[in-house]
């Protein structure tokens, strides 16, 4: 069978980095591909080469046939290619039906049809199968809502080959689950499909064929039926990957460091919880629930209506009330949104580690450069960012790497509580058990952690109690020997657990 | 239809709910609310603004042309400084032109190439709007004072002038008629016309309308060449009804325009904001001036009062409310108490 669409020879550099390295790829009709590999591989430039919207320094892009030109978003589109982007492409200020059809609205001499534009988008919603308002703004939407916006548009333009840029890195297992029954009906329809993710289970239940590419260049092309989930990430890793020898963590909590009592705030209802020094506490639930909010409010990086948070460090309890309080008392928080709430995009990743290590890294209020620069350095290598270059601004890294960059920033800080929201969302499998070993490491020496996840296996690896919050509540605790992936869902969900 | 997945977001049902959502999509709120109190006020205080209509009208005609050419920009997300100087430019080059049916034409045009001349580099060159159009500010009001020699300069035709001053019909002066086609040209062109709805892409994410194919510079000079037009008909219009065209004209209309703009709910940043709401900024920022002009209130306090309405304005935004109240809590002297245990 011919190929709908074939990338050519591709190569592009960003200085002096070969970000991708002569990686050819096609995909038939009905086809869906897998493009795997640790963060900063290559992946997100490839697709967005694809797609017209980075030029590439040789190679070429065909599709039915014809070359399609260069840099060339529209062209791209037209000619049947379809990108749904890692970083949401949405604009936030514009209607659920504009942003389907942004940039392709229907026209007569000019004058954009309202009534058909909102007829094209209400028909690719129920095409995925997704309802929503389509007068309502991005901004009111939820994460996952707005991804499936995102689909609805890459949809609506009748692709040849839809593209999706690790679609489920912040949706739930069952909105992941619905995705990827959807995607088999597209293709089963005959559309190709390229999927990119890190969940190497979602690869195996959906793809035919798998890329594997690590630092740019193209590894192999396998079959996904002929394969195995280990050979695959040994191939994308390089490396054979130690499995980790089921640490289970010696807890022998300390004495409470955090006490929040009463926490209320916007979607947050009466919530109170405890983190022990040493002790890693985990809040479960949906996209959603409220866990995000419940952290920001008891940190006070969101106003509170009520509640008492108090943070004890040797011996001394600081009253929480904002979260510069926070912070200094001893709190280090690595948000969800790393792009606009954890990172200064502009600046190094020397600066952006540093910041919140100003004062140890100061001599009578002047930085120490060489200081800062080991420091840096140290940090960078802990958490295996790539390449670990730490004069590089933090804007020019992988969605994977700046969420390590984050987390390092913390790390140099050894806090006395440290938050974590989806802190390995985006990461790749190897970095991700690094990550995961590093919060252990912090847990060991005393730091109390609390951590939010929507990652299952993540969850009940790390975590030594499992708060699951579904609407604002807390609906149940388990302890480490309790959970199970099953009590986790089910207390989320809402349904009855019976006691087994 | 095989599968759906609720994910809540559905639509609103119910009359009250409805209106609501529709109410709070809107962005000239506190726009409307504020040209509400200011009218209220006044019909005490002031009665004489609204027997002095034509002269109100003029008012917000003056105010509101350019700020209406400017939204066009500032939805974009971009900032237009140059289009005072424009106005005061165009305005000389009306009147050394001695023949009127070539002086406009040449005043407009002036007007569109510097337009394009803005968005040449902002959008090729790459340079911010703020700076480039600061430059394009200080050539264009060197220019006025270079081509009037520095003094007022007269228009030849002056019947024409005074012909152009006195109302077409009612209180309605071609001045308060072009102002009206201004607003519904552009009114049309952002809520109807394609490439003008875009312009809130381009504002709002930028990055987003380039991935769908948006041709973004080229929406960046359409903007600016919108913005560059109109401060030159604002121009034209100012010097045919003085019947004289002065190098400092429009000293306080870029204050005005922006202040328009930002009172009407148009967010500086880009992408969030509404013609419409210009057009009620203006209205605001032209009743008020009137009503202080007839109670005699000296210019300099006129325009204390007006700044402070703009930050009235701007900080009774319910987002940006939210926004400060954090804020302050957080620079508030630290309440970190120290607890004994
Ligand atoms: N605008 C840019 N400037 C400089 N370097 C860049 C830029 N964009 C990407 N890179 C580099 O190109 C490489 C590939 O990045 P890419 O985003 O394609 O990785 P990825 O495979 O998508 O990773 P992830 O899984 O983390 O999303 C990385 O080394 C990255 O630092
Ligand atoms: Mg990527």
């Amino acid at each position: 069978m011919a190929a709908v669409v074939e990338a050519k020879n591709i190569t592009k550099a960003f200085g002096g980095v070969k970000a991708v390295d002569d990686v050819s790829v096609s995909v038939e009709a009905g086809e869906i591909l897998a493009v795997v590999g640790e963060n900063g591989a290559g992946k997100s430039t490839l697709m967005r080469i694809l797609a017209g919207i980075e030029t590439q320094d040789s190679g070429q892009v065909i599709v039915s046939g014809e070359v399609i030109p260069k840099s060339d978003a529209k062209a791209s589109i037209d000619a049947g290619i379809s990108l749904v982007h890692q970083e949401l492409s949405l604009v936030p200020e514009m209607t659920v039906a504009e942003n389907i059809l942004l940039g392709s609205a229907p026209t007569t001499v000019g004058i954009t049809r309202t009534r058909q534009m909102k007829q094209i988008a209400q028909a690719a919603l129920e095409e995925i199968g997704v309802s929503v308002d389509l007068d309502e703004r991005i901004s009111k939407l939820s994460v996952a809502l707005r991804q499936f916006v995102e689909i609805a548009r890459a949809v609506a333009r009748k692709p040849k080959v839809l593209i999706l840029d690790e679609p489920t890195a912040s949706l739930t297992p069952a909105e992941t689950d619905y995705l990827l029954s959807m995607l088999q009906r597209l293709a089963d329809r005959g559309m190709s499909i390229v999927y990119i993710s890190h969940r190497i289970p979602e690869v195996f239940r959906l793809c035919d064929t798998v890329t594997i590419l690590r630092d740019g260049k193209q590894i192999s092309v396998l079959d996904v039926a002929k394969t195995t989930p280990q050979q695959v990430i040994d191939q994308m890793v390089g490396r054979e990957l130690k499995k980790d020898l089921e640490s289970k963590r010696s807890s022998s909590p300390g004495h409470v460091v955090l006490k929040a009592v009463g926490i209320r705030a916007e979607g947050v209802n009466d919530i109170s919880l405890e983190v022990r020094a040493g002790e890693i506490i985990g809040l479960g639930g949906l996209v959603g629930a409220g866990r995000t909010e419940l952290v920001r409010a008891i940190i006070g990086a969101d106003p509170r209506k009520l509640g008492k948070v108090t943070l004890t460090v040797n011996g001394k309890t600081k009253v929480i009330s904002s979260f510069e309080s926070a912070v200094k008392a001893g709190v280090g928080y690595v948000p969800e949104e790393r792009r606009t709430d954890g990172l200064a995009l502009t600046m190094t990743v020397a600066e952006n580690i540093t910041l919140p290590n100003r004062k140890e890294l100061s001599a009578s209020g002047f930085q120490l450069a060489r200081k800062i620069r080991t420091f840096a350095d140290d940090l960078s290598k802990r958490v295996g960012l790539r390449p670990p270059e730490i004069d590089r601004e933090a804007g020019q890294y992988s969605g994977g790497n700046q969420q390590k960059i984050v987390i390092a920033k913390w790390l140099g800080r050894r806090p006395a509580l440290i938050v974590l929201d989806e802190p390995t969302r985006g990461v790749d499998v190897g970095a991700k058990a690094e990550i995961h070993r590093l919060v252990k490491e912090l847990a060991d020496n005393g730091t109390a952690v609390l951590v939010v996840s929507s990652d299952l296996p993540e969850l009940l690896e790390l975590a030594d109690t499992i708060h699951v919050v579904r609407d604002g509540t807390i609906t149940g605790t388990l302890s480490q020997e309790e959970a199970d992936e099953k009590r986790v869902m089910s207390l989320a969900a809402g349904e009855q657990v019976e006691n087994a | 239809m095989t599968e759906t997945i609720q994910l809540g977001g559905a639509k609103e049902t119910g009359f009250f709910p409805r209106l609501r959502t529709i109410i709070g999509r809107r962005t000239e709120g506190r726009g409307v609310i504020l040209l509400l109190v200011i009218l209220a006020v006044l019909a005490f205080t002031q009665p004489l603004v609204f027997t002095a209509l034509p002269v109100t009208i003029g008012r917000i005609a003056l105010i509101g042309i350019v700020a209406l050419g400017l939204t066009a920009v500032i939805l974009m997300g971009e900032l237009d400084l140059s289009v005072a100087s424009t106005l005061a430019a165009s305005g000389v080059v009306v009147a050394i032109i001695p023949d009127l049916r070539i002086a406009i034409p040449a005043a407009l045009l002036m007007g569109i190439v510097v337009g394009i001349i803005n968005a040449f580099f902002i959008a090729i060159v790459g340079i911010a709007s703020f700076i480039a159009s600061l430059g394009m500010l200080f050539a264009l009001s060197g220019l006025a004072f270079v081509l009037s020699n520095e003094v007022p300069v007269s228009i030849a035709n002056q019947d024409a002038g005074l012909a152009f001053g006195q109302p077409l019909f009612g209180p309605v002066t071609p001045r308060i008629l072009l102002f009206f086609l201004v607003f519904i040209a552009i009114q049309l062109f952002v809520t109807k016309v394609k490439a003008g709805r875009e312009f809130f892409a381009v504002g709002g994410n930028r990055q987003a309308a380039y991935d769908s194919g948006i041709p973004v510079k080229r929406r960046i000079f359409t903007g600016f060449i919108i913005s560059g037009f109109v401060s030159a008909l604002a121009g034209v219009i100012y010097t045919l009804e003085l019947t004289v065209a002065t190098p400092t004209a429009g000293s306080t209309v870029l204050l005005a325009s922006f202040a328009a703009a930002i009172i009407g709910g148009n967010y500086l940043k880009g992408g969030r904001g509404s013609i419409i709401g210009t057009l009620i900024g203006a209205s605001s920022l032209g009743v008020l001036q009137v009503a202080l002009f007839l109670s005699g209130v000296q210019v300099p306090v006129q325009n204390t009062l007006i700044g402070a309405i703009l930050l009235i304005a701007v900080i009774t935004d319910p987002s940006s409310l939210r926004a400060i109240s954090a804020r302050v809590r957080a620079t508030l002297p630290d309440r970190t108490k120290v607890e004994a245990q």
